[in-house]
């Protein structure tokens, strides 16, 4: 039993010991990096798009360091998790205030864990930029809270004037119970009621549910025009499309950016072909995007998720040409006077700003059909643009 | 009487140091280190994140002292106690919350305004009533039947968080939960609310101590050993299962309101069956019918979770994963040595 103690506490040691050598590393100076906090979804349910947003962050840093830094300094991310929930986003948040005394945070990809943070950011004045977290809410979360993500209630309105657009008036939704996708599903059913459309069934599923039969059936038993899908994972997304079309359906499919990112589309197949979704989507003509994919590609071997990518990656840009205005990485407050004031033209769009909420102005929702499963490839994500989401 | 008492003494010392020797040496060593690891991250970080760190130890710790009561000491295996948590949270989230930024929204849940100190007592009545009824139903179940429907009662609660939107705002969450203030004195601040948290723990122990120590405790562990006997021997064993169940739940509840008033914001993330399972492990790496064991185990649970931010040569692009994977591997090794737990005296 000593022996097995020993190791034991061996181990414990070793943990203990590595983590204050790392907290002794690091102390600011004037010719230190400026330190910028990440929080971003790397572990449980929203990892898909955390992952993606820290790597295309990281890749943005890799760049800006190779090109000699901001006013002659390195930037360097301070990265963790805030694994999709309220009380890691806390602890995550007061680990980079309280241990890295970093006063920027970019982050978080999910709106709960945002939620949770902005409270505390508000309070300590501390910026809390986010490139992914969409819930409608987060508009009203203080004046230290910005994103480049757009908000849900938008998405809902492009969807509910596109489904009037195509002649539905009788839709039918599947939606995930996640304040994503149930923040997309209200506000989009709230459009398509307003302009006349009639809502004949409804369904939720909780996100670990793998089999969707039954609620497909009582969906398609009501007749619908469209089914309109609301998801958070693609695993989910994708397994709806399938299903459905093994069902036998055979109406259209309206849907948001879940179902047609990479795992979704490989996991629905066949059954994805046709399926149209309202998303924001980067524009094949705008070539800083199409640097940034062929980038990200080249180091990590894969794309998905792609607007979400450059929104995280534009974030980092921002960040470094505030920090060349303030000179300083504690000064949260010329940062957030820089962000009010900027005008900025990057991977997700031109010339677009923040209003007085601290939201994104100046972006839009594109409309795109998935392709068939011959004609997907890495270059066109699988689907194609058919333009702007309609207006009122 | 001076003699006597002359004599007895070395030997009580003897015996002291021999049983520490025995069989107290690892407790002392797992008591010493893990909360030497305490002071020694306390110091080295300042004290803003150890005091974050020290009220979400609060909240667990009460959560699995609780726990305890009913799975150590009683040997009913329940993995659903996160739902009594959830109700707690929720309790305070419904009761004390400005929703005034409900208007953004087409369903608006009911405001009521509480204030923290009225909710909470509120929030741990609401939770035992559940428990009441759940446990009157549970009752009739033992062994591995019982951790089945436990764990059903962690999957329905989890859904009626999720789906009863006019109440909880289902996935979207309520926020702008209250602090807790007295009079004019807002507890805003991070310290004192940390303060309130180690006064409610102290309460929790207290209370787990006394009914673990009393006549009542003994016949939970003779439940625990063998119900039947302690049936002949003329205990009514139900009602000391209900009751033990009910209390567990209302602590519960407590370490839920508490939760809910220090994230101020509630969502069902917070009580999915992962949480419930992370519940038990505390409970058996602390060990099983030990109160000590149950704080120690919190304690080292969140320092080693907490911990893992400051693992050093890990990927950037993958940080989030790896520390999970070395967190898990630490836990096999700690169940591989010590399967009774840090300071437990039984198996599962």
């Amino acid at each position: 039993m000593t022996y097995k103690l020993s190791v034991l506490l061996a181990v414990l040691v070793v943990v203990a010991l590595s983590a204050i050598g790392c907290g002794l590393i690091g102390d600011s100076d004037d010719d230190e990096p400026y330190r910028i906090g990440v929080m971003e979804s790397l572990t449980g349910p929203g990892e898909t798009y955390g992952t993606v947003a820290n790597q295309a962050k990281q890749l943005a840093v890799e760049e800006i360091n190779a090109a000699g830094g901001v006013n002659g300094r390195m930037i360097e991310l301070v990265v963790e998790d805030s694994k999709c929930s309220a009380q890691d986003a806390i602890t995550a948040y007061n680990k980079l205030t309280d241990v890295d005394e970093v006063k920027i945070i970019l982050g978080t990809s999910c709106s709960g864990a945002m939620l949770g943070a902005a409270p505390l950011a508000e309070e300590d004045g501390t910026i809390l930029f986010s490139g992914l977290a969409t819930n409608p809410d987060i508009a009203t979360a203080g004046d230290y809270i910005f994103r480049t993500s757009m908000s849900d209630a938008q998405l809902g309105v492009d969807t509910g004037n596109l489904l009037w657009a195509d002649g539905i008036r009788n839709l039918a939704t599947i939606t995930e119970s996640t304040d994503y996708a149930e923040g997309v599903r209200r506000t989009s059913v709230a459009q398509f009621e307003k302009r006349g459309g009639t809502v004949v069934a409804e369904e939720r599923y909780a996100s670990d549910v793998t089999d969707f039969r039954t609620q497909l059936t009582k969906l398609t038993n009501a007749n619908p025009d469209a089914i309109h899908l609301a998801a958070q994972s693609e695993f989910a997304g994708g397994t709806i499309v399938k299903q459905a079309r093994e069902l036998g359906y055979d109406g259209p499919i309206y849907s948001e950016v879940v179902p047609i990112g990479a795992t979704a589309l490989e996991i629905a197949g066949d059954a994805a072909n046709g399926l149209i979704a309202v998303t924001a989507d980067l524009d094949p003509a705008n070539n800083k995007a199409q640097e940034v994919l062929a980038n990200f590609r080249e180091k990590y071997d894969y794309v998905t998720l792609a607007w979400y990518l450059g929104s995280a990656y534009d974030d980092v840009y921002i960040t470094a040409e505030c920090l060349k205005q303030t000179e300083d990485d504690q000064d949260a407050d010329g940062f957030r006077d820089c962000l009010y004031g900027i005008t900025w033209s990057g991977a997700i769009g031109n010339s677009y700003s923040f209003d007085s909420n601290g939201e994104v102005v100046g972006l839009s929702n594109v409309v795109v059909e998935v392709l068939p499963t011959g004609e997907r490839n890495e270059d066109n994500q699988g689907y194609k643009v058919l333009g702007p989401a309609p207006l009122e | 009487m001076n003699s006597s008492s002359a004599t007895t003494s070395p030997s009580v010392l003897e015996r002291g140091l021999h049983t520490l020797r025995e069989k107290g040496d690892l407790e002392l060593y797992a008591n010493v280190f893990i909360i030497g690891i305490a002071v020694i991250f306390t110091l080295w970080q300042g004290t803003g994140f150890a005091i974050t760190l020290a009220t979400v130890f609060c909240i667990w710790a009460i959560l699995s002292v609780s726990l305890n009561l009913v799975v150590g000491y009683t040997g009913l295996l329940s993995v659903g106690h996160i739902g009594f948590f959830g109700i707690g949270a929720y309790g305070m989230a419904i009761l004390t919350s400005d929703t005034s930024y409900e208007l953004l929204r087409t369903e608006a849940i009911p405001q009521f305004g509480w204030p923290f100190f009225a909710a909470l007592p509120a929030c741990v009545l609401a939770a035992g009533v559940v428990a009441l009824g759940v446990g009157a139903v549970f009752n009739r179940f033992r062994d591995d039947i019982y951790v089945l429907v436990s764990f059903g009662f962690a999957i329905i609660a989890f859904n009626v968080f999720l789906s009863w939107r006019a109440l909880t705002r289902g996935a979207f969450g309520i926020h702008d939960v209250q602090r807790p203030s007295i009079g004019g004195w807002q507890l805003t601040g991070d310290i004192e609310f940390l303060i309130l948290c180690v006064v409610f723990l102290l309460i929790a122990v207290g209370i787990s101590w006394f009914l673990v120590s009393s006549s009542f405790g003994r016949v939970l562990k003779a439940i625990r050993e063998d119900e039947q006997v302690a049936q002949v021997f003329g205990y009514q064993t139900t009602y000391y299962k209900l009751a033990i169940w009910v209390i567990s739940a209302m602590m519960a509840g407590l370490a839920g309101g508490l939760f809910g008033s220090f994230t101020k914001f509630v969502d069902p993330n917070s009580f999915i069956l992962l949480e419930s399972m992370l519940l038990v492990s505390i409970v058996i790496l602390g060990g099983l019918a030990s109160i000590r064991g149950s704080l120690l185990g919190a304690l080292a649970f969140v320092l080693l979770e907490e911990g893992m931010r400051f693992l050093p040569f890990l990927p950037d692009e993958f940080i989030g994963q790896a520390r999970q994977v070395v967190l898990g591997v630490l836990l096999v090794l700690l169940m591989l040595f010590r399967p009774q737990g840090l300071a437990g005296r039984y198996k599962l």
